[in-house]
């Protein structure tokens, strides 16, 4: 399955997102899940970010925190808005979630 | 274009959950599709009457008045929003009230859905 | 078109704090009578799966009633069961935190014939890929 995930929290809860798979996977950190793109809590980058899959940061949410594109510890990390989270929803995956 | 369903959970103060679910939903609908929203929860106080703007508070009402113009709908579960105290005259005139059927209905019908829960 | 719509409610949150497990329970029973908004040949089957801190919302012998005069989440798995939904449960989570399958809800009492299903996750995670629509409580 093509599978997309909004990540919105900054401190997990579920146990879900480490279990995940699939054949496509993409990640959008959205909400305070911005702060697993921008974080390195004693040196090393969030465990969310060693998953196979394609990451996305929303704009919007990143600089309402006080951060940019520049601040972002991996470059495989892509900043997207609205305008782009929508068309992977609607062209891109089989189905969206959120965490 | 598609059709999407957005079900929406979170309150309208204390996050921004309800309007990234906005957001969202204006941009489907600038790009040509369908859009469909369900508040339920504490999302249906997004369907309260009377709602006011201050800069300390998200105020999303004037952006689903804008939306609704445009053919986004709005529905909130009526059963969570009587919970709440908001009755039938305290609705928020861009909302209708259905119970959580409306909202499996519509998932059926939509090609995508976002379902987002609350806190 | 007519669509026989899969749904697999995935519930992550233990009962009571957050509102969203119980809305997990009465959105996929509303199932039941949303035929009135759908066309014909449309139909909506629902699947719950407990995950996570979410198995503890099937322990059995829950008294929410007793102390706070609200229906537990045991009353609403024991409604799915009688209404015929497919209630899953994750075998890893339940064995994590020591809830053994007698501790589970039983909706025989109500009439129900399903029972609740403890599966690996492996199971979870074939419903997800098979299923149309996933939502998170």
């Amino acid at each position: 399955m093509k599978l997309g995930v909004i990540l919105s929290e900054a401190v997990r809860t579920e146990e879900t997102y480490d279990r995940l798979q699939a054949e496509k996977l993409s990640v959008v950190l959205a909400g305070n899940g911005i702060y697993h793109a921008v974080s390195k809590k004693n040196g090393k980058a969030s465990e969310v970010l060693s998953k196979k899959a394609d990451f996305y940061v929303l704009t919007e949410d990143l600089e309402s925190r006080g951060f940019t594109a520049g601040d972002l510890v991996d470059s495989k990390i892509k900043p997207i808005g609205f305008d782009g989270l929508v068309d992977l929803i609607m062209d891109q995956h089989d189905k969206f979630i959120w965490l | 274009m598609g059709k999407l369903t957005i079900g929406v959970f979170s309150s309208l103060v204390g996050g921004t959950t309800l309007d990234f679910s906005i957001r969202l939903a204006k941009a489907a609908k600038d790009k040509g599709h369908d859009v469909y929203v369900w508040t339920s929860g504490n999302g249906t106080m997004l369907s309260k009457t009377g709602q006011r703007a201050f800069k300390d508070y998200s105020y999303l009402a004037k952006i689903c008045e804008e939306l609704a113009a445009k053919g986004v709908e709005f529905v909130a579960c009526e059963a969570c929003a009587e919970a709440r105290g908001y009755h039938k005259e305290d609705t928020f005139s861009v909302f209708k009230r259905h119970s959580m059927d409306w909202y499996l209905a519509k998932c059926c019908q939509s090609d995508k859905i976002l379902h987002i829960g609350g806190e | 078109m007519a669509r026989k719509l899969k749904q697999l409610y995935l519930v992550q949150r233990p009962p009571i704090k957050s509102e969203n497990p119980k809305l997990a329970y009465t959105h996929a029973m509303a199932s039941q009578t949303a035929e009135i908004y759908l066309e014909d040949g449309e139909e909506v089957i629902p699947t719950l799966a407990m995950v996570g801190d979410g198995v503890y919302n099937v322990v059995n012998n829950q008294q929410l009633m007793k102390h706070y005069g609200l229906n537990s989440n045991e009353n609403h798995v024991q409604m799915a069961l009688l209404i015929d939904l497919k209630v899953l449960v994750c075998k890893e989570d339940l064995e994590a935190r020591g809830i053994s399958a007698d501790r589970l809800a039983d909706g025989s009492a109500l009439g129900a014939d399903m029972t609740i299903e403890v599966v690996p996750f492996s199971e979870i995670q074939k419903e997800m890929e098979a299923t149309d629509q996933i939502l998170c409580f």
